[in-house]
Order: C-alpha cells, then sequence, then structure tokens
C-alpha cells in the first residue's frame, strides 16, 4: 500500500523529448548512452534529451547530474519554456488541478505559470536578470506580473526578500551590474521565490563562483528551502552539490537517465555502470 | 483644340491616389475597431520629409472632402511655420476651407497638443506621432514589443515607472505619459502634455494617430476608457502652473507657454494661440472638463 | 505487532568498474522487529551488519528479498517502495544514525541536530530550543553549540550525531555504534534516551559492539557472519 497518495504529486513528466535538426523514426534508438553519441548517424540530428519521465513530490529537492551533453539543463529548459519540446508531457498539479499539459499551453498561460508557479535561477545572472533595472526593479518585475501594484508594498516585498538572501537592502536600488558574482545569484534567487513558486528550478547556479561563495550560495538555497518548502530541481555536474542540497538524483547521459533514486543510494550503491563512474570520481 | 479639364490637375484630389486612400481609411478601420492598437500602413512617399507630419497628412488627406472645413496646430500654434505649410499644402490640394478657429474646423491635425476648446462628435481630431511604440523604451525590438503586445505582457512598462520612481521621487514623464486604451492596449499618445492626457477620456471626438516615419496607425473611438499607468500609491497628476497666470489674459486653467523675455524675466502665456485669441478679445469659450482639472484651484 | 518483517534478503553488489565483479554482502536474511523492541546486532566487520542496516534505509537497494514495514498508513515493502514513499517515510518515521557524523560544513551544531524537526514543523526557534535541550542533556559544552562540528572530537560529533537521530523521535530507528566513541558517564546518557524511545513505542535495531550497551539496552541479539544471521539471544534487563 503506498504511504501517498498517488494524486499527490506536484509535477510529473513523461517521455520529455528533444531533438535539434530533422530527425527520422530511427534517431531515438541510434543514439543514447550504449551507443556513446547524441548524434543520429542517419540524419545528423542532435537527440539532447529523450524519454525523461519522473515526477516530483511538493518540498522534494530532485537533482539532476551529469556531464556536458547528457541533455540535464535541456529538461529544466524544456520544463521552464526557455525552448520547445518535440515530444513528452507535462503536468503542474496548480495547474488546472494538474489536467493539462504545460508544454501544450498558449504563451500567456506558460507567462502564467511561469510567473506564479515556478521561480529559476541560472547559471549565468545576466539569463535571469535585466541588468537595465535595479535589483529592487528586477524584483518588483515579478512582484508587478502576478497583479501586485502598490509601489510601497513592492520595495516592502523586495527588500523583505533582499534581506532573506542575505544581499544589503540598502544597494536595492543599484544595478546588478554593480554587484559581485555572488550576490548576483542571491538576487536571482530572491527574485525567484517572489511570488511563493510552489517549484524552484536551479540550472547551475555556482559553477564558475569561487568557492567560498559557491558555499555561501548554497547554504542560502539550503535553508530557504528548509524554511520555504519549496520543490526544487536542482541541476548540476557537481556531485558534491547534488549531495548537499537533494533528496533524490537523476543521472544523465547522453540524453537519457540512466539511473534515478533516492541521492544517499545514488551516492552509496550505484547501480549504473555510468554512475559508478561518476561516483567514485568525486574528489 | 478642345480641352479636356478632367486631366487638368497634375494631382488626385488630397494628393493620394484613390487606392492607397482606400488602403488608409481600411487600416483606420480596423484601428477604430481594435482602440490602441497599432495597425501597420503603407505610410506613401509625400512631398515632406520623414519626421515632418506625414503620418498626421496621410490620415487627414485619406478622409478630408470638399465640405470640410481644416485646422492645423503646431504645439497649439496655428501660425507656426510648419502649420503654415502644411495648411497651404492641404488647401492646394483640396481646395477646401481652412480656419483658426477650432468651433468652425471639422477636421483639425495636431503636432504635440490637443486643443483647450472642447471638441465635438462632428469633429475629427487627427494627431502627428513620432513614435507609436510605447514600449520602445524599454524594448528596442519590434518582435519583441509586438509580443508583449499580444499577450498584454507589460511588465516592464511598470518596471521603468517603478525605477523612475524610485530613482527621482516621481514618474518624470513630461510629454506623452504612456495611456491604457479601453482596458487592454497600451498606447503612446503622441508627446502631449500630461495637461491634455485626461482629454483622451470618454471624450465626445474620434481620436486618429499617424506615424509616417513608422508606418502605424491607431485611434480612440468616442467614449473610450483611456486611462494613464499609475500604481496604487503614486497617482497620475497634471501639470499645476502655481500661481502664475498668463500675463495677457490674467487666466489661469489653461497650459502655459513659458517665454524668456530680452531682459531675461520669465512670463507665461497660454499656448493655445486660437484660445488666447478668443480670451484677450472676450469670445466665449467652452473649455474641456474633467477631473483634474476640476482639483485646480 | 511486527514493525518489522525481513524475507529473503540478499544484496550482492556489482562492481561494472571492477569488471562486473560481484560481493555478495547479505545472504538469504530472516529477521523480525516487534513493536518496542530494541534489539542488539552484532558481528565481525565485513560481516553485513551495516549493509543490512542501509537496506532497511533504502540507502542500499535489496537485490531480493521482501522488507515489510508496518507504516502509519499500513504495511509497504520498502524493497519495491517508490522514492517519494521512502522520503516520507524517512521525514517522519524511520531514522538512521550512522557510525560517524557526515558532516555539512558551516551548518552549526544546534542546527545540525534541529534539522529533522525543520522538515516537519517548520519553526526554526522552536526546533533550535529542543536541539539545545538535547544537547544539554547530552553534555556537549554549551560554547560548541554554536560551533561547527567539522572541528569537534569524535565523542562529540556522535553525540550530535544520536541527537539528530532521536529528535524527531522516531517509529523505528536505525543506529549504527551509538556509544562507541563515549567516555561512560555519556554513554549512560545515550542509552537512557534510547531507553526513553522505548517507553514511548520506538523499535530499535541497534548495532554495537560493545557489550556493556548491549547488556543495558537489548531486548534480542542477532549475530551476523558472512551474511547470514547465525543466532538470535534475547537478553533480559
Amino acid at each position: 500500500m503506498s504511504h501517498h497518495n498517488e494524486h499527490s504529486w506536484l509535477l510529473k513528466v513523461r517521455n520529455l523529448t528533444k531533438i535539434y535538426g530533422e530527425p527520422n523514426e530511427r534517431s531515438v534508438e541510434l543514439t543514447g548512452p550504449e551507443f556513446g553519441t547524441n548524434i543520429c548517424p542517419d540524419t545528423d540530428s542532435i537527440v539532447a534529451c529523450a524519454g525523461v519521465s519522473f515526477d516530483l513530490y511538493p518540498g522534494e529537492v530532485l537533482g539532476i547530474v551529469g556531464e556536458s551533453g547528457s541533455g540535464k539543463s535541456t529538461v529544466v529548459k524544456l520544463l521552464y519554456f526557455d525552448i520547445e519540446k518535440t515530444l513528452g508531457s507535462a503536468w503542474l498539479r496548480p495547474y488546472g488541478d494538474g489536467k493539462s499539459n504545460i508544454l501544450e499551453a498558449s504563451g500567456q498561460q506558460k507567462r502564467y505559470i511561469r510567473n506564479h508557479l515556478m521561480g529559476t535561477v541560472y547559471q549565468n545572472p545576466r539569463d535571469g536578470l535585466n541588468f537595465s533595472f535595479s535589483s529592487g526593479g528586477n524584483i518588483a518585475e515579478k512582484l508587478i506580473m502576478a497583479g501586485h501594484m502598490h509601489v510601497g508594498n513592492i520595495r516592502g516585498r523586495a527588500s523583505y526578500l533582499l534581506d532573506k538572501t542575505e544581499v544589503p537592502v540598502r544597494r536595492m536600488d543599484d544595478p546588478p551590474a554593480a554587484f559581485s558574482g555572488g550576490m548576483q545569484q542571491r538576487v536571482q534567487i530572491a527574485k525567484a521565490i517572489a511570488n511563493n513558486p510552489p517549484l524552484l528550478f536551479l540550472d547551475e547556479v555556482t559553477t564558475g563562483l569561487d568557492v567560498s561563495v559557491q558555499a555561501r550560495v548554497l547554504d542560502l538555497i539550503r535553508e530557504l528551502q528548509q524554511e520555504l518548502g519549496v520543490a526544487m530541481i536542482v541541476v548540476s555536474h557537481d556531485l558534491s552539490v547534488i549531495r548537499m542540497l537533494t533528496d533524490r538524483t537523476l543521472v544523465m547521459k547522453h540524453g537519457r537517465v540512466v539511473e534515478a533514486g533516492l541521492t544517499d543510494q545514488i551516492l552509496q550503491d550505484p547501480q549504473h555502470a555510468y554512475t559508478q563512474l561518476l561516483v567514485s570520481s568525486l574528489l | 483644340m478642345i480641352e479636356n479639364i478632367k486631366y487638368k490637375k497634375s494631382y488626385n484630389y488630397a494628393f493620394i491616389d484613390e487606392s492607397t486612400k482606400k488602403e488608409v481609411r481600411r487600416k483606420l478601420l480596423k484601428a477604430v475597431a481594435i482602440p490602441g492598437y497599432q495597425v501597420p500602413y503603407s505610410s506613401p512617399e509625400m512631398p515632406i520629409a520623414r519626421g515632418w507630419g506625414t503620418g498626421g497628412l496621410h490620415v487627414t488627406l485619406a478622409l478630408i472632402g470638399r465640405n470640410d472645413i481644416f485646422k492645423i496646430i503646431d504645439q497649439g500654434s496655428d501660425a507656426s511655420v510648419n502649420a503654415c505649410n502644411l495648411r497651404e499644402f492641404v488647401q492646394a490640394m483640396t481646395g477646401c476651407k481652412v480656419t483658426y478657429d477650432t468651433t468652425e474646423a471639422t477636421l483639425i491635425q495636431t503636432r504635440h497638443r490637443i486643443t483647450e476648446e472642447e471638441l465635438r462628435e462632428d469633429q475629427l481630431f487627427v494627431f502627428q506621432v513620432p513614435q507609436p511604440e510605447p514600449l520602445r523604451g524599454v524594448e528596442r525590438y519590434e518582435y519583441r514589443t509586438r509580443q508583449m503586445h499580444g499577450e498584454a505582457d507589460y511588465a516592464k512598462m511598470w518596471v521603468s515607472l517603478y525605477e523612475s520612481f524610485v530613482r527621482h521621487g516621481d514618474i518624470m514623464l513630461g510629454a506623452g505619459y504612456p495611456v491604457k486604451v479601453n482596458g487592454r492596449y497600451i498606447m503612446a499618445p503622441s508627446p502631449i502634455p500630461r495637461w491634455d492626457i485626461p482629454n483622451l477620456h470618454q471624450a465626445k471626438t474620434l481620436y486618429l494617430f499617424g506615424a509616417g516615419r513608422e508606418k502605424r496607425l491607431y485611434a480612440v473611438p468616442p467614449h473610450t476608457t483611456v486611462e494613464p499607468l499609475e500604481f496604487e500609491d503614486v497617482k497620475f497628476n497634471i501639470e499645476r502652473f502655481n500661481g502664475v497666470t498668463c500675463s495677457k489674459t490674467g487666466y489661469r486653467r489653461a497650459f502655459l507657454d513659458e517665454l524668456f523675455l530680452d531682459d531675461g524675466s520669465k512670463t507665461f502665456v497660454i499656448n493655445d494661440s486660437n484660445f488666447l485669441d478668443k480670451m484677450e478679445h472676450g469670445e466665449s469659450v467652452h473649455q474641456f472638463t474633467n477631473l483634474y482639472l476640476q482639483q485646480l484651484i | 505487532m511486527n514493525i518489522v518483517e525481513v524475507h529473503q534478503l540478499t544484496k550482492t553488489f556489482e562492481l561494472h568498474i571492477l569488471n562486473g565483479k560481484r560481493i555478495t554482502a547479505l545472504n538469504g536474511i530472516e529477521l523480525v522487529i516487534e513493536e518496542g523492541e530494541i534489539i542488539g546486532l552484532t558481528g565481525k566487520s565485513g560481516s553485513g551488519k551495516s549493509s543490512l542496516m542501509k537496506c532497511l534505509y533504502r540507502t542500499y537497494l535489496a537485490s531480493s528479498g521482501e522488507i515489510l514495514y508496518s507504516s502509519q498508513s499500513g504495511v509497504i515493502d520498502l524493497v519495491k517502495a517508490r522514492d517519494h514513499e521512502v522520503l516520507a517515510l524517512r521525514r517522519s518515521e524511520i531514522r538512521y544514525c550512522s557510525q560517524f557524523l557526515s558532516v555539512i560544513p558551516r551548518v552549526s551544531a544546534v542546527d545540525v541536530v534541529a534539522e529533522p524537526l525543520m522538515r516537519t514543523e517548520r519553526n526554526r526557534d522552536l526546533a533550535r530550543a529542543r536541539a539545545r535541550q538535547l544537547l544539554e542533556v547530552l553534555g556537549l559544552p554549551v560554547e560548541l553549540w554554536d560551533a561547527y562540528p567539522v572541528t569537534f572530537s569524535g565523542g562529540e560529533q556522535q553525540r550530535i550525531n544520536v541527537a539528530r537521530a532521536i529528535i524527531s523521535r522516531p517509529r523505528l530507528l536505525l543506529i549504527d555504534e551509538p556509544t562507541a566513541s563515549l567516555d561512560a558517564r555519556t554513554k549512560d546518557v545515550v542509552i537512557g534516551l534510547i531507553r526513553d524511545l522505548k517507553q514511548d513505542g520506538t523499535s530499535v535495531l541497534c548495532i554495537s559492539h560493545d557489550e556493556y550497551t548491549l547488556g543495558k539496552m537489548a531486548d534480542r541479539r542477532l549475530h551476523l557472519s558472512g551474511g547470514h544471521i547465525t543466532s538470535g539471544l534475547t537478553a533480559t534487563i
């Protein structure tokens, strides 16, 4: 008997597939970890990811780990609508009671989902922040898109969020370009949680930062997750980030999920050969 | 030799050929049907350069008829060089009567002002527009601004107003304050002063906007809701002219020009030249009223 | 009532990077834990004690067999259970305390101990208050409460480890060498805390090689050798 009601999932993803170029019917079967490539030998199309399926429950942190070309970033980019899918479906419980495929929603519906139900933190702050606005203005953008039209309240909420993400509130009206990399990431995090979304995407958020800065950002993410109970999908090539933040993990190679399981199980009892290789490479 | 007078004139009536007039009119109908929405149009070549009122001229010439009485103002003045040139051109091309009197005119073309006197249902009011896209300041790509209008995604516009308030203590837009038309599209009302913005709202007249250089037409039909963008706690207001009056008439409740005299001193005069004329000669005037004006003492 | 029933549990590791070498850690394990029992698990190193515990906690995926756990909402086979079900159980009912504290950097001792309560209650101040109570009982010096455990001695780390495992009063506690690095007085404190849990109905599976601890705590003992259970003694307290 299951402990959780089968209908209590937050995000359900089935057969998520993204192929660049002009594939034929065999493109998916001719690529993947057994073939050691993402590129279809017949058509030269690139199978960035294929057949990705998973469930995410409220408050859970799911990690997606893999090396370059694994498709891990593609999966989240598809889910927060930065790119269009080739095949597949995804359902988000708070949207239409989980009955509508969000990947087939209209532009306006997708925008609604992105503003109210999702938060995204990118590796490069320039992708997630508007550098011509102040950092407070970036957060205001998210709040305005959710219908808050009172400047005083907007500023109050923005300073609360910046304080929570350890950004000095007196720098609220400064543009992000004036901040260090770590602080830019923290502004991104503040913006991402502005509307209390149930789901947060974190795409290689600490890659490229100095180690001490990385540590501070990760600590913040973990604290926020504990306090807000928000579900997260964390993409990283770094297993130690996965170990620190996630409850469950998907291991991807050449666009496919090769192993999925509880994070401690993946790290201590890896089943797939590639996972064993990854884990043994942990410094 | 028998003379054929039909082809004596080298130009079609109102200069533009009939097919082009038809196209402009059809686009104007579409603009009226979707208040505030920018309709692309052919914007044909005119004997004046872009940036000198070709858009307004296109609308005027497509609509004007033999019985129309035409008035044209430039920043409120009938007598400025540009207004005079355009007036002479229209008169030469159409042979219709021209006037300085706001109440007498049936079709009025304007650059950057609405008249002080209230316009009627039987009048047409045509704006010359330099930049029809209200979002251009926050988004430079056309394909993105079109998408933003299509999805009513105006967050960037609002954030720019927020940033202005944060940086300067108020929204610092003087001319061409962005407005929301019929609760749907955000529109650039052409660079009219804040003073004129409330007169767009629930007006009796049909307002038409022509941007020749950018090739866009748009419209605000009569009795349409036009709201300036404002936050719940940061509101729109019009110019106040505190304690200042027109030096020629002593009148306070009209938009005033600030003039510098040769000795360096400042004086204020009513901007709308026809309105000023009428006030100076004690003629009766029927001015626009709106809530903002009523709040001025 | 049995809270855990293990049938024919086998665990074999297949190491692909060593050319598919297979290592069998557990072979056909049969065991039962009754509700409110404290069972001591003994055996030499390499006999499979930690592997058994990790299979129960689902850190290891059993190769075959059944692990039937009586949760608050029914019986569930942990071998076949889905990830999110296991996570839910770990959050509310089953706790595992490993032999050594896995140190999460830059988290103070208090917050390490408070963390399991944060998952259920989300009130940081309340969780911290309870954590401090426990640390006091365990005799961890006050100056260390806000310090980072990475610099602590083995005994100090072990006390934090135990505190974290028991703070949320689990239904099933899996604990590996709880008293190994402790002095006699602290050993008694830990044993007392675990017996307290038993009073509230917690069932405990405890790996220990310390005769003193087992003598004071265990209702029953199981001995593992070469992946098999070779004997089950009942100790009386």
